[in-house]
């Protein structure tokens, strides 16, 4: 696929085209931390940004979204997004749990839904530029990513290198000022990729990711799960942040007629109390503790098992500075398991 | 749309079906019999489906009745939340919305043909059940010895009395029943579920179980056929979680490794080694 | 069908809560088309004892209040209490730090021993008579109020999260207040106004009440952490967190 050289200057020029006709969503600032936000001038991106305080995974899974609308006693109707958009500057952790989730609503039983608004989406990737206090993407090999974008940007300093990956990534390509790039240019960009993936490293995991779903075989009914849960505020904190995490509710609300109405769905968490509450008041995971190990283990070894392996845990580093009582990290909790149980 | 997204039916869509019967069973089950608008469906025993009362909700209801009776779809309501309680209040001819046949973790239908067969059911547990019971006793040559256990907590709580005596009538099956509370009105085993275990005539560690009923009473029944050494490859688990999309996303009815919704809820025992939220 | 006859009430309040439901505006149209307002002092001068559904706006702060709303109780099928006054007593309840009689010495000097001014320990609604639903809040979120409304008229029990308001104020990706050194009550607050308040720079009062489940040690943990006291933390709670009943007795 074509690989080009594109100035700052000239990405940004692109990128004000591209506003005039589909809506675009980058990383913006937001106080002193950042944010995706719909973007209404290309001035306004930050493409050196850390992390953003939520995943971009809210573009294809919204808090709250209408699947159906209906009529009482009567039919259903399905509901869908039809726009379509440009999601700018998406680090390769957050575009590892995109790819996951895309494999997690096709497989089986197709959500269409999401997979609509994922159609929908030209998404350019873009390499680190700054490391985020609590990233640990390095860890679990997620600092860089070979699938899944359009196009995938690499800041070289001076210029931006950028690889389309699909039609949709060239054609929005060819409408830049842009060069072809040079071995030198490839040269620089492979730097930060390697760089990458050694120094997005703020947590060190002990053992190799891969090796999770077997050391967590062994770590049910380990005290860490009791011993952080005693601190646990259960506020979903680490769920809410969370890019691989797609837990959710449904709800029917009606209109002011009375006849007519809408179901919708909404972000929910594992972490919260009445997660898995049946009506006649029995709760299935009830205790705080239970509900933590759940939320470690779906990450490293639940669903892990439907994706063949991959750890569901990016390492954005985002639970762990949204966690108030700062138990949510989860390599701490690993490293704790490994220096108990890993050589058992 | 996307071309994939328009050829493929959308997983949260319910299906019309027309209420044809309702019954109230006793003062909190309600039976109900409905047919899907646009023709019958095929489902296997142990199969649910996402009840639809729109502006109220969705909830997840066995199947009660066996696929070899085609006059509509049975299934049993205890009035406890929004959805069953909205359930409650409609009437013949309403229409409700269906989601399913869901689940592909089904009763051993052809797996356990040629062999005994015991049903130990507790209370409401006995409406998944029914669904292969009466999917056995309509095909009563293809299976061994069966056995039915029923353990209700009241005598006012018995519900499908009229097939229940019909059961015990027949000489082809054994019947056997016990309420947990002793009552004037009842002359009745009294007891728990698993106080029948040691009367039934065939061999318990050579049958094939089938387990439902309330989430205390597994743990029991699991204790007592361990102590007649029944191989866990021969236990059914029926696992009912909050099945809340019945699609295996939502998360709400995870079990350790598993979806009660996609992988259950029928689940064989030994599958379930490395599932300790299972009991 | 004949519609749900509603009558809407206050006792001790500043009356904010029905202020929200006069600000519905346009989808009060939609109300009144779906419920027969039958009393409403704020709104209407009609006055009815007959209605289904009374709305409970204030607390309860003297015994002949406490008798008026055992009254309202036994005339309506649907009680429901409306704000943070009304279903935990609200920041009137502040008051049970006091001793009564200095409370009202304060308040009305020279003439605190007139009988008309006497008062009583603050209560929330449901300490008097039971409650059907509640709607937290001060004032209510308007949102939640047509939700619930149109949740009961369906026949349905609302679903009222049960969990913190940190999970809608991270959904809404605001940065955590407690990294800009504000004592947010977020984390044992329950959830349900959007994080109306941490969206817009300001810590969370408690106005909704606490979680049915609130985890102490963690709270203990955290106020360590920010070298803070249990006293600091009680400072920011009182507002919306007095106790139930008299704490200087």
């Amino acid at each position: 696929m074509t690989v080009k050289k594109i100035t700052k200057a000239d990405f940004t020029d692109l990128i004000e085209k591209v506003i005039a006709s589909q809506k675009v969503y980058a990383p913006q600032a937001k106080g002193d931390k950042y944010d995706f936000a719909p973007l209404t001038s290309a001035g306004d991106m930050k493409l050196d940004y850390d992390v953003t305080l939520q995943p971009p995974k809210k573009y294809f899974i919204p808090p709250v979204e209408t699947l159906l609308t209906f009529e009482v006693g009567g039919g259903y109707q399905s509901q869908f997004d039809e726009e379509k958009f440009v999601l700018l500057g998406v680090h390769p952790y957050d575009m590892v749990a995109i790819n996951q989730i895309d494999k997690l609503f096709s497989d089986g039983h197709f959500d269409n839904h999401y997979m609509n608004r994922r159609t929908n989406a030209t998404i350019i990737a873009l390499d680190v530029v700054n490391a985020s206090k609590n990233v640990f993407a390095s860890e679990i090999g997620t600092a860089t990513v070979k699938q899944g974008y359009d196009l995938l940007l690499t800041d070289i300093g001076d210029a931006y290198i950028a690889e389309a990956a699909t039609e949709k990534g060239a054609a929005l390509l060819a409408g830049a000022n842009a060069a072809d790039a040079t071995d030198d240019d490839l040269a620089k960009k492979q730097k930060v990729q390697s760089d990458n993936e050694l120094s997005l490293s703020k947590h060190l995991l002990k053992c190799p990711a891969s090796d999770l779903p077997k050391l967590l075989e062994k770590a049910y009914d380990h005290p860490v799960w009791e011993e952080q849960a005693e601190t646990c505020f259960a506020c979903g904190s680490c769920n809410q942040v969370c890019p691989t995490c797609y837990c959710f509710n449904v709800q029917d609300d009606v209109n002011w007629d009375m006849k007519t109405g809408e179901r919708k769905r909404a972000w929910d968490g594992c972490m919260l109390d009445g997660f898995t509450k049946c009506a006649p008041d029995h709760e299935f995971r009830k205790n705080r503790a239970d509900r933590f190990r759940h939320r470690l283990f779906r990450k490293g070894k639940y669903v892990p098992y439907k994706l063949g392996g991959e750890i569901a845990c990016v390492g954005c580093g985002r639970c762990v500075g949204a966690c108030l009582p700062d138990i949510a990290n989860p390599v701490n909790v690993y490293n704790r398991l490994f220096d108990d149980l890993g050589n058992g | 749309m996307c071309e994939c997204c328009t050829t493929k039916k959308d997983i949260y869509l319910p299906q019309l079906a027309t209420i044809e019967k309702m019954r109230l069973m006793n003062d909190t089950e309600m039976y109900f019999r409905f047919n899907m608008d646009d023709g019958p469906m095929d489902f296997i025993p142990g199969q649910f489906v996402e009840v639809s009362v729109a502006g109220v909700g969705e909830a997840p209801f066995t199947i009660s009745s066996s696929p070899t009776q085609k006059d509509g779809i049975e299934m049993v309501v205890r009035r406890i939340g929004n959805v069953s309680k909205a359930l409650h209040n409609l009437k013949t001819g309403d229409k409700i919305g269906i989601r399913g046949p869901l689940g592909e973790g089904v009763y051993p239908v052809e797996e356990v043909k040629g062999k005994d067969i015991v049903f130990i059911c507790g209370g409401i547990g006995l409406v998944p059940q029914r669904s292969f019971i009466n999917y056995v006793l309509d095909n009563r040559d293809d299976y061994g010895h069966v056995t039915i256990l029923l353990g209700t907590k009241c005598h006012n709580q018995r519900f499908f009395q009229s097939e229940l005596e019909q059961w015990t009538t027949r000489d082809d099956i054994h019947f056997l029943e016990t309420i947990d509370e002793a009552h004037d009105c009842w002359n009745g085993n009294v007891g728990v579920v698993t106080t029948l275990l040691p009367k039934i005539e065939s061999e318990l560690a050579s049958s094939e179980i089938m387990v439902c009923g309330p989430p205390i009473m597994y743990k029991f029944v699991l204790m007592a056929l361990a102590e007649d050494n029944v191989p866990h490859d021969q236990i059914y688990l029926n696992l009912e979680r909050k099945m809340k999309c019945g699609v295996g996303k939502c998360g709400h009815c995870q079990i350790n490794n598993y979806y009660a919704c996609v992988d259950g809820p029928v689940f064989k025992y030994s599958d379930l080694g490395i599932a300790p939220e299972a009991i | 069908m004949s519609k749900p006859r509603v009558a809407i009430f206050d006792f001790a309040c500043c009356e904010g809560c029905q202020l929200q439901i006069v600000n519905l505006e346009e989808e009060l149209l939609n109300l009144i088309d779906v419920v027969d307002v039958v009393e409403w002092r704020e709104a209407m001068s009609e006055q009815s004892h007959e209605y289904d559904i009374a709305i409970i706006e204030g607390s309860i702060t003297r015994e002949e209040d406490a008798k008026r709303l055992e009254i309202i109780r036994s005339r309506a099928k649907i009680l429901i209490a409306l704000g943070a006054c009304a279903t935990m007593g609200g920041v009137n309840k502040l008051k049970n730090n006091f001793d009564l009689n200095e409370v009202k010495e304060c308040v009305y000097g020279d003439d605190a021993s007139m009988p008309h001014l006497d008062t009583a320990m603050t209560k929330g609604v449901d300490e008097v008579v039971e409650v059907d639903a509640m709607i937290h809040g001060c004032p209510i979120d308007r949102k939640e109020f047509t939700y619930i409304i149109r949740s009961l008229l369906m026949g349905k029990k609302p679903e009222i999260p049960e969990w913190p308001v940190c999970v809608e104020c991270k959904a809404k990706g605001n940065p955590c207040l407690w990294e800009y050194d504000q004592v947010c009550l977020g984390p044992v607050i329950r959830a349900g106004c959007d994080a109306r308040c941490p969206s817009n720079g300001f810590r969370c009062f408690g106005c909704r009440g606490y979680v049915d489940n609130p985890n102490i040690n963690a709270a203990k943990d955290v106020i360590d952490k920010y070298g803070l006291t249990v006293e600091d933390l009680k400072e920011k709670m009182i507002l919306f967190g007095s106790t139930k009943g008299p704490t200087n007795e």
